[in-house]
């Protein structure tokens, strides 16, 4: 009789909204507005709002991708190598592939993999079809699925608040950041670890 | 202090030139040389801008905005606005044009060399198209055109230095870029060189630019975009400034006797080429593709397609000049045509205005040189027989010689002989009164019988008649004789008759 | 009994689409006027359904209510601009300046996704609306001929200060589609994959960096500047814009013949 009145207590606190816990709505210009679903490289399924909270550098690719893709993987690379170790900490980076057909979650692992990305601060997703042209849309990114499996595809690093507010955008590439965007990321930090 | 020195370091050479422009093939290199700043390896790059942000002064055509007057550079604000306006192309024919500005050119734009100019280009939410625009003054990718994509209702914004004076077309470039520029996406911008013009009394905006329609010429009513026409560049209208009406009547454009005048004329296009001409003005000094030198004494000047001119001249006379494109059917019938309306006080002597209106008798004038002179000696008196016959020979031809012909011989059964006639003994009465009367019945001459009508010739003066009644006397040898003019008087006193019937 | 109600179920999805007005269209291969390097112009369609009309502020109004998270004021900026639906009087009431049988617009890309999703459709691609668009009422494609093109200019002369017409009111083409042309600029499923410069001048100019693989898009038949334009309108736009002059219409897969319920 009693361990079931307790676990009638405890029910009722779990049900009870727990103030602090309970999010204040996004702002209307967030990304994470879209309750769309994504998994990750180890097959985790997750929602962009809960990435609210550390701000996102966010960039779309596809893994059979020659060209430009390493590219980009090297221009996050290296805006995290400009950070402070703090800094890096508090910063989260995404990239969604523009190719889920072939993208699943084993070669998003192993791409994971080969360039060494720290699962901490690096996730790699994959979504819908439908999903993906939204992200894009959000993102600012334009694609076309070429007839061979390819992807035309514009490039650019995306920085989101920790709201998910797109802040800063760049379109120049490469393992030495472009100085306005890495100044954009590190005031999105800093304004973050003041809040 | 460096820059002081460097104002000098202008200041000297074009000095040293007569001030630069009015001898442009002279003072280039030290020009050229001025014009860099000190520490930019870029010619025409003056420096970073200087002093608080100017927004930019735009009018609307014909008008012009003020001179810069500005000595460094500047950072230079223009907002332009992109709207697509039903406007009259004709009278009763209206067209939907896309416009800079709400109006066809678009609005005008005047910068110094070197400065930083910050676009803005706002596209209506009402328009139907997106839209940029192509600056030819600019130095970068697709003139401006690939950083001003815009949407309806939204706004792009994108920097620029002006590194070459000039007067720049600028333009629509959004797919299919004919038929943006076709509907009037055009306008000027003038790049003011750093010493900037010199100055004149009256300037004027003027932009040429085909348009077709899938009506006809004048047809009233909305006038649709014809693309096949565009393609086949064929024209329905070439107007100035966008309409028939624009520059003419209550729109023409106004000066004053002794003004100088620089008209700025773009040719928008999108295919033809302007023959550029005033009718009654001469161009002192053309600045050709709108370019750094100008050539001088100039009628007729070429703006190509996407291009344009600087014109300068006097007035010098009062009276209604009318710019037209010299490929004349595109003024007459197309509508190539605009009115300067200059007024003040005439002077007589570099243009008088018809002066004299008088007969020309062509061919005819020579031959009755010897009826004058025996009109002048009459009255002088001194009037010879020889006179009289050379007199009466020139009014006998085309007279008398029609039917009784040059030889005299008359035409056989129809028109009696003069020549050895026997009719001419009747005595100088009898032949005077034949002239002045006429003659018809049954007449015997020469042993033929003759039964026609011989109109009077009473329209003939008695001088008339006595000299060409002489010189019958005396030719195709006749006996002689003279005739007087107071005998022909007496006659013509005593005789009643209808009035003369002349041929 | 079995079959009668086989039967039955087999004419509720035919009843649902009269309702609808979905016209069937059949695929086939086709010149598309965006060329890329990748296909050369040629373009395969798999057969599609396609509706017949724009999609009007009746049937937008119904949606809205059922999805209130869609109406003008609930739905966020970062789906839809400021101007979503800006002309209807109320988020409930289209008003005088949007009747019901006008074509809905000032709605974002975002929007068209949800109202057609609602629908278990989705906005046609771009190739499925040139495809659609082609035709005239007696051939499937008509753009060679002038008269074609000319009808479709007009339109675009005209500006937009003037009411929209209502959807239906021009006639049907081969397919029974309506309204194509001459009413209002259309949403398309993959409008961001027109990786066009936003300089027509520039075809044949590959910047390799900027579009990563960049073939070069070149417009083919440049003569046609109808559907130029619409290419133009498109590529200017971002998802969350909306224009007084742009609506959409759905499309959907076909669907199965045999006995399955919608």
């Amino acid at each position: 009789m009693m361990a079931l009145r307790w676990r009638l207590v405890a029910l009722l606190l779990l049900a009870l909204p727990v103030p602090g816990l309970a999010a204040t709505p996004l702002p209307g210009d967030s990304v994470y507005l879209l309750e769309d679903a994504f998994s990750d490289q180890s097959g985790k399924p997750f929602t962009l709002a809960e990435r609210r909270g550390k701000p996102q550098v966010v960039a779309m690719f596809y893994t059979s991708c020659r060209y430009v893709c390493p590219l980009i993987v090297d221009s996050a690379k290296g805006v995290e190598h400009a950070l402070s170790p703090a800094e890096r900490e508090h910063l989260g980076i995404l990239l969604v592939s523009l190719d889920p057909m072939r993208d699943d979650t084993a070669q998003l692992a192993s791409v994971a993999r080969k360039r060494k990305l720290d699962p901490s601060r690096w996730t790699l997703a994959r979504t819908e079809a439908g999903t993906v042209r939204r992200v894009a849309a959000l993102l600012g990114v334009r694609y076309r699925a070429l007839a061979d499996g390819e992807f035309n595809h514009s490039s650019a690093l995306v920085l989101l608040d920790s709201e998910g507010r797109v802040v800063a955008r760049t379109e120049r590439l490469g393992p030495v950041p472009d100085p306005a965007f890495l100044a954009a990321v590190k005031a999105a930090l800093a304004t973050a670890s003041s809040s | 202090m460096k820059r002081h020195l460097l104002a000098i370091a202008i200041a000297i050479p074009l000095a040293l030139a007569g001030c630069g422009r009015d001898n442009p093939n002279a003072a280039m290199d030290s020009r050229d040389a001025a014009k860099t700043s000190a520490g930019s390896a870029t010619p025409g790059d003056l420096g970073p801008p200087q002093g608080e942000p100017i927004n930019a002064i735009l009018t609307s055509p014909p008008m012009v905005p003020p001179a810069t007057g500005r000595t460094a550079p500047a950072k230079v604000i223009v907002n332009l606005e992109v709207k697509e306006v039903d406007m009259e192309m004709s009278q009763g024919v209206t067209y939907t044009f896309w416009t800079f500005g709400g109006t066809v050119p678009g609005s005008f734009i005047r910068v110094r060399q070197g400065d930083t100019v910050e676009f803005h280009l706002n596209n209506h939410p009402d328009s139907k198209m997106p839209h940029n625009i192509d600056l030819h003054g600019v130095t970068g990718p697709g003139g401006g055109a690939a950083s001003t994509f815009t949407a309806p209702g939204h706004s792009s914004q994108f920097t620029f230095k002006a590194l070459n004076a000039g007067l720049y077309v600028y333009h629509c470039a959004t797919a299919p870029v004919g038929m943006h520029v076709a509907n009037g996406m055009y306008g000027l911008i003038l790049v003011e060189p750093p010493e900037g013009l010199p100055a004149v009394d009256r300037e004027f905006y003027v932009m040429q630019g085909d348009f077709y329609t899938t009506t006809k010429y004048r047809e009233k009513g909305h006038a649709p975009f014809d693309m096949q026409r565009a393609i086949d560049e064929n024209p329905t209208y070439v107007l100035f400034n966008g309409s028939e009406g624009a520059l003419t009547g209550d729109n023409a454009l106004k000066a004053n006797v002794g003004e100088s005048v620089r008209m700025y004329v773009g040719n928008g296009g999108p295919n033809l080429i302007s023959s550029f001409h005033v009718i009654g003005e001469i161009f002192d000094k053309v600045w050709f593709e709108g370019g750094t030198k100008y050539q001088e004494n100039v009628q007729t000047t070429l703006i190509p397609a996407g291009g344009a001119a600087i014109t300068e001249f006097r007035t010098e006379v009062p009276g209604s000049y009318v710019l037209v494109d010299h490929s004349l059917f595109r003024a007459f019938n197309k509508g190539a045509l605009a009115i300067m309306k200059v007024e003040g006080p005439e002077n007589l002597e570099i243009y008088s205005g018809k002066e004299v209106d008088s007969t020309y008798l062509g061919d005819k004038a020579a031959s009755l040189a010897p009826v004058a002179s025996a009109a002048a000696a009459t009255v002088a008196g001194t009037l010879t027989l020889d006179d009289q016959v050379k007199a009466g020979q020139a009014l006998f031809a085309g007279t008398c010689s029609t039917c009784h012909q040059a030889d005299g011989k008359g035409m056989a059964g129809v028109f009696p002989p003069l020549a050895q006639s026997d009719y001419l003994a009747k005595g100088n009465d009898a032949l005077i009164g034949v002239v002045l009367n006429g003659l018809s019945g049954p007449v015997t001459v020469n042993g033929q019988d003759y039964n026609s009508v011989m109109p009077p010739m009473s329209q003939l003066t008695d001088d008339e008649v006595a000299n060409i009644l002489t010189y019958t006397l005396n030719s195709w040898g006749n006996s002689g004789g003279r005739v007087a003019k107071d005998e022909v008087a007496k006659v013509r006193a005593g005789t009643e008759r209808s009035e003369g019937a002349a041929h | 009994m079995r079959r009668t109600s086989a039967l039955l179920l087999c004419l509720v999805p035919v009843l649902a689409g009269a309702d609808a007005g979905w016209a069937p269209l059949p695929g086939g291969e086709f010149r598309s006027v965006l060329r890329y390097e990748d296909t050369g112009g040629v373009v395969k369609v798999a057969p599609f359904d396609l509706q017949r009309r724009p999609v009007t502020n009746a049937e937008y109004l119904a949606f809205v209510k059922r999805h209130p998270q869609w109406q003008r004021g609930r739905a966020p900026v970062v789906f839809a601009e400021p101007r979503y639906l800006e002309r209807w009087t109320g988020p409930l009431q289209p008003g005088p300046l949007a009747t019901p049988a006008q074509p809905v617009v000032q709605v974002s890309w975002f929007a068209a996704q949800a109202y057609c999703e609602a629908q278990e459709a989705r906005l046609p691609t771009w190739s499925e609306w040139e495809f659609a668009a082609a035709a005239d009422a007696t051939r499937a494609d008509a753009r060679s001929d002038p008269a074609w093109r000319e009808r479709i200019l007009a339109w675009y002369s005209v500006p937009s200060g003037r009411p929209l017409p209502e959807v239906g009111r021009s006639p049907a083409d081969l397919h029974g589609v309506q309204d194509l042309h001459g009413l209002v600029w259309e949403w398309v499923e993959d409008h961001s994959a027109m990786l066009v410069s936003g300089d027509n001048r520039d075809q044949g100019d590959p910047d390799q960096m900027r579009f990563c693989g960049a073939g070069a898009l070149s417009m083919d038949d440049r003569e046609n500047y109808a559907v130029l334009m619409r290419v133009a309108m498109l590529s200017a736009l971002e998802g969350r814009d909306t224009t007084r002059n742009l609506g959409f219409r759905c499309a959907r897969d076909p669907l199965p013949t045999k006995g399955k319920t919608p």
